[in-house]
C-alpha cells in the first residue's frame, strides 16, 4: 500500500494505491462544524442529490445509469465526528481492465454530475422530489422506536449532556423537517459546496498522473481554507453523583445504556491505553463484561461497550430483562472498579493488543477502512498505523490502570420494557 | 486434492473429501493478510424430529441452536473465545434453518486456530448446570427479536404461508420450549448430525491449502462415517395457509409483507438456474431499477422494501416487505405488477451485467466470498464454479415459460398496523 497526498487547493486528495482490489473506490468527504439544526437539512440534501439529476430526471434513471456504468456503487452518508458533520460520497466501481476502457471515467463523472450538476431551477430545488425525500424522512423520524438499542443511546446521552453535540440526534428533528423548502435546501447545498472543508480519498490500482488529472477535472471546488475549530469535544466535568433516568417502552426486552465521561485524557491515553482498556472492559470478544455479566450470570444476551475518542465517551449497552437492572449495573459497575483497581492480568493486556493488531492488519483489506484511516490520521494527526500498533505494544498494566482511573460512570439510562410477557 | 478454477474471477477452489466423508473447500489468496474458517453441519431448525436405532427424537424447538450455544463450553477448562483472543482471532457460531456452523477470522496463527476449532466443535460438554446458565441467555436472545417489528411481521407471514414446514417457526425457538431442553436432548443431535458425513469445512483467505488438509486430516480422520438418522419428512402445501392477516404492533407506519409461494415440482429447470430466474424476475419487477419502484416511490406509497427468494424441497417462495403509509393501495399495485408481467430485454440484459460485476467485486472481499460459497455448499451441495457463465447464459425466452408456469395469485399477505 502507498499513499500520496496532494494538496490540491481546494482540497486534499488522498491517493492511496493496493493491487489488492479489482476497484476502485473514491470517497468526497466534506465536513464542517456541526450545528444541531443543521442536521436534518444535511440528510434531506444527501437524499435529495440521489433522487434526480439536471441530466438524470428521476432515481430509476440514475440507477439504470450506474447499472450500465457495470454496478458503479454510489452512496452518501452523514456523520458526526466530535465537533463537526461529516457528509460523504461514496463510489465504488470496477477497474477498466474488468470492464471497458473509459468507464472509470464515465463513471467519476456520474459521480460530479450527482454532486455538482443538481435538479435545480432558479436556485431551488424539484418540488416533488424533495416532497418524496421528506416523506421518507418524516416515517424515519416516527419509526425511531422501532430499533430500541439505538433509541436507547440517543435518550440516554440526552440525559447525558443535551447542550453537547455527543446527543444531537443524526437521524435528524421534525421541527427542522417541516422548515425545509426548495429553497432553504438550496441555501443548504450551496453553504456546504463553498464553506465546508473538502478531501478526496481515492483506493486502487492506478497511475497517480492519471488520477489527480482525472479527478481534478471533474471535481472542481472553490473553497478559502479557515482555521479550524478542534475535532475533539471537550470533557465534561465529572458528576458528583451519577444520574439515573428510566423511560418505558412497550416491548419485552429492557435495554440498559451507560454512559461514562472521561475526564483530563493524555493524548497517549486516549490514542493507546484507552483503547486497550476499553476492548478489556467490554469492547473485546472475550472481555470481561461479557465474562461476568453474560456468561457467569447469565442476565443478557448482548453486552458491549464502545470508546469514542473524539467525543471523551466511554459507552456500555445490554439487553436485559428490567428485574435485573440492578443487578446488571451492579456488576457492570464492580468490573469497571476492577479496571481501576488493576484487576485484570498480563494475559487480559497481551490478548487486548493482539485484538488491535489483527483489526489494524485487517485495515489493508477493506477499502472502507482504508479510507476511514487515512481520514481519522488527516483529522487526529495521530501517527502512522504501524507505528501506533508498535506504540500499543508497549503500553504498560499502569498506564491502563491510570486511563481507567479516568472513566466516571456519568448516566445510567433503562429504557424499561413493560410488555406482559405472558402475552 | 481437486483443482477447480472459479470461471471469470481469478480464483481457484481446491477441494477434498475425507475417508468418512467430511469434505474440505478452500480458496486461497497470496495478496491478503486475513483468513475466515467455517466449520459446519447441515444441521438447524429445519429438523424437528427423526429415527435412530428404531428410537423416534422430537426435541423441544431451538435446540440445534441451544446447542451451538453450548459447543463453547469445554470439558478441559478452555474457553474457546479466549483461545481465540490470545492470537486476536475473532470467533462466533451461527445457527439457521438448514446449517450450523462455527466461525473464526484472522490474521494470524492459522495452523493453531484451525486444529482449535476443530477440537473445539469435536468436543461436546454438556452438564445440567451449564444447560441451565444458558437458558437465561437465550430468553434474552428471544425477546430482543420478538421486539423487532419487522421480525415479528416476518414470522407471521411465514407461519401464513407454510402450513406445516419448520420455516413457520423461529430458528432460535421460544422461551417456554428452551426451557425444556435438557443435556441428553443436545446429546443426541449432536451424535446424529455433527458426523463428518454430514459437516464440511470452508477456508478462503491468506494460508496454504496442504497444510490446512493435514491438518484437517491429523484431527478428523480418525472419526467415522455414520449413518444419518431418518429424519421426518415433512410435506408441505402447494397453496398458502391462510391467504390475509391484519395485525397490530408498536408501530408508526403500517407495514406489509406478501409472499408468493411457488411450487416447483412441475418445474423443468435445474435448480440453480431457477433460483437465478426467479431472482431476475422479481428483481426487474420490484428491484431498485424497476418502474414499480419509481412509481411507487413518486406516489409516496413506499419507504423501504426488502426482497428475499427461500428454497425449500419442492418449493420456492418470495418475501417481499415494505412499510408504507397506504398498505392497501401498495398491496394493490404488488398485485397488479405480478398480473402484468412485460420483460424487456435490454433490462434483462443489464442485470445480468449488473450481476457479472458484482460476483467479479465479491471476490475481493474475504467475507463476501465465504458467505456466497457457504451457500453455495448449503443450497446446491457443492460450490458453483461455472456461475458467472451460467448468468451469461441466461435467455428472455426460459424466463417467459417460466411465468406462464407460476400461479400469481399463491399469495399470502400480511398488514401491520399501528397499536391503538
Amino acid at each position: 500500500m502507498h499513499y500520496i497526498k496532494k494538496d490540491l487547493a481546494a482540497y486534499n486528495l488522498h491517493l492511496i494505491k493496493t493491487k489488492k482490489f479489482k476497484t476502485i473506490s473514491v470517497r468526497i468527504v466534506f465536513h464542517t462544524p456541526i450545528k444541531k439544526e443543521e442536521i436534518t437539512s444535511r440528510n434531506i440534501l444527501t437524499d435529495l442529490l440521489l433522487q434526480s439529476s439536471k441530466k438524470y430526471k428521476s432515481r430509476r434513471e440514475l440507477t439504470i445509469k450506474s447499472e450500465d456504468l457495470y454496478a458503479a456503487d454510489i452512496s452518501t452518508s452523514n456523520r458526526r465526528l466530535g465537533n463537526y458533520i461529516f457528509t460523504s460520497f461514496s463510489l465504488q466501481t470496477l477497474s477498466d481492465e474488468y470492464t471497458e476502457k473509459g468507464n472509470l471515467e464515465a463513471t467519476l463523472e456520474f459521480l460530479s454530475e450527482i454532486i455538482f450538476n443538481p435538479d435545480i431551477t432558479n436556485k431551488e430545488f424539484n418540488f416533488e422530489k424533495l416532497g418524496i425525500v421528506k416523506n421518507n424522512a418524516t416515517v424515519a423520524l416516527n419509526s425511531l422506536k422501532e430499533d430500541a438499542t439505538g433509541y436507547s443511546l440517543i435518550r440516554m446521552t440526552e440525559a447525558y449532556d443535551k447542550n453537547s453535540p455527543v446527543s444531537y440526534r443524526m437521524i435528524g428533528y421534525d421541527k427542522d423537517l417541516e422548515a425545509i423548502t426548495t429553497e432553504t435546501i438550496y441555501n443548504t447545498y450551496k453553504k456546504m459546496l463553498n464553506n465546508d472543508y473538502v478531501d478526496i480519498f481515492v483506493v486502487g490500482n492506478f497511475e497517480t498522473k492519471e488520477m489527480t488529472e482525472l479527478i481534478k477535472k471533474h471535481f472542481k471546488f472553490r473553497m478559502l481554507k479557515k482555521k479550524k475549530e478542534e475535532y475533539i469535544l471537550p470533557a465534561k466535568k465529572p458528576r458528583k453523583r451519577r444520574l439515573i433516568a428510566k423511560e418505558t417502552i412497550d416491548n419485552t426486552q429492557s435495554k440498559l445504556a451507560i454512559a461514562c465521561s472521561l475526564n483530563k485524557l493524555t493524548d497517549y491515553e486516549r490514542h493507546y491505553a484507552l483503547i486497550l482498556a476499553n476492548i478489556i472492559f467490554g469492547g473485546g470478544t472475550d472481555s470481561k463484561l461479557f465474562k461476568e455479566v453474560r456468561e457467569k450470570n447469565s442476565l443478557c444476551y448482548t453486552i458491549r461497550s464502545s470508546y469514542n475518542k473524539l467525543d471523551n465517551l466511554l459507552l456500555i449497552t445490554a439487553g436485559i430483562d428490567k428485574k435485573n437492572f440492578e443487578k446488571a449495573t451492579d456488576l457492570i459497575t464492580k468490573n469497571l472498579n476492577n479496571m481501576k483497581k488493576g484487576k485484570f492480568t498480563k494475559k487480559d493486556i497481551d490478548m487486548a493488543k493482539e485484538f488491535y493488531k489483527t483489526s489494524a492488519e485487517e485495515v489493508e483489506e477493506r477499502e472502507d477502512r482504508i479510507i476511514n484511516e487515512y481520514l481519522l490520521r488527516e483529522i487526529l494527526k495521530t501517527e502512522e498505523l504501524k507505528e501506533r500498533v508498535e506504540k500499543i505494544n508497549k503500553v504498560t498494566k499502569q498506564e491502563i490502570v491510570k486511563a481507567c482511573k479516568k472513566i466516571n460512570m456519568d448516566t445510567i439510562f433503562l429504557l424499561e420494557g413493560v410488555k406482559d410477557e405472558s402475552n | 486434492m481437486k483443482a477447480i478454477n472459479l470461471s471469470g474471477l481469478d480464483k481457484v477452489c481446491y477441494s477434498e473429501q475425507l475417508k468418512n466423508g467430511l469434505e474440505v473447500f478452500m480458496i486461497p489468496y497470496d495478496n491478503k493478510k486475513n483468513y475466515f474458517i467455517s466449520f459446519a453441519t447441515r444441521f438447524g431448525s429445519d429438523i424437528l424430529e427423526w429415527t435412530k436405532n428404531h428410537k423416534s427424537f422430537k426435541p423441544p424447538l431451538g435446540v440445534a441452536h441451544f446447542l451451538e450455544h453450548k459447543m463453547f463450553e469445554q470439558e478441559d477448562g478452555i474457553d474457546p473465545f479466549t483461545f481465540f483472543s490470545e492470537s486476536g482471532t475473532d470467533a462466533n457460531a451461527s445457527t439457521s434453518f438448514d446449517n450450523t456452523q462455527y466461525i473464526c477470522s484472522g490474521t494470524k496463527n492459522f495452523n493453531e486456530n484451525l486444529k482449535f476449532l476443530l477440537r473445539f466443535v469435536n468436543n461436546p460438554y454438556y452438564t445440567e448446570q451449564n444447560v441451565e446458565k444458558e437458558k437465561g441467555i437465550i430468553a434474552e436472545e428471544i425477546k430482543m427479536y420478538e421486539d423487532i417489528p419487522d421480525f415479528k411481521l416476518e414470522m407471521h407471514l411465514r407461519e401464513n404461508i407454510y402450513k406445516n414446514s419448520p420455516r413457520r417457526l423461529d430458528i432460535a425457538g421460544t422461551v417456554s420450549e428452551i426451557k425444556k431442553i435438557t443435556k441428553d436432548d443436545l446429546y443426541s443431535c449432536y451424535e446424529s448430525f455433527y458426523i463428518p458425513n454430514n459437516m464440511f469445512i470452508l477456508i478462503v483467505g491468506n494460508f496454504d491449502p496442504d497444510m490446512a488438509v493435514s491438518i484437517i486430516k491429523n484431527e478428523l480422520d480418525y472419526k467415522e462415517r455414520k449413518e444419518l438418522p431418518k429424519v421426518k419428512e415433512i410435506k408441505e402445501i402447494k397453496t398458502v395457509n391462510v391467504k390475509e392477516e391484519t395485525i397490530k404492533a408498536n408501530i408508526e407506519t403500517p407495514k406489509i409483507a406478501i409472499g408468493l409461494k411457488v411450487p416447483t415440482k412441475d418445474i423443468d429447470i435445474e435448480d440453480l438456474e431457477l433460483d437465478l430466474y426467479l431472482n431476475m424476475l422479481t428483481t426487474i419487477l420490484f428491484g431498485s431499477s424497476s418502474e414499480f419502484r419509481e412509481n411507487a416511490r413518486t406516489d409516496k406509497l413506499l419507504n423501504s422494501i426488502y426482497l428475499e427468494w427461500e428454497s425449500i424441497p419442492d418449493t420456492k417462495v418470495f418475501y417481499l416487505m415494505a412499510s408504507t403509509q397506504k398498505p392497501d393501495l401498495l398491496i394493490d399495485k404488488i398485485k397488479e405488477e405480478l398480473k402484468n408481467i412485460n420483460i424487456s430485454e435490454s433490462t434483462f440484459n443489464r442485470i445480468k451485467k449488473v450481476w457479472i460485476a458484482n460476483e467479479v467485486k465479491m471476490i475481493d472481499s474475504i467475507d463476501a466470498t465465504v458467505s456466497n460459497v457457504f451457500d453455495d455448499i448449503i443450497r446446491y451441495g457443492t460450490i458453483v464454479p461455472k456461475k458467472l457463465d451460467i448468468i451469461r447464459k441466461m435467455k428472455v425466452s426460459i424466463l417467459e415459460d417460466l411465468i406462464k408456469n407460476i400461479n400469481f395469485d399463491n399469495l399470502s399477505i400480511v398488514k401491520m398496523l399501528k397499536k391503538k
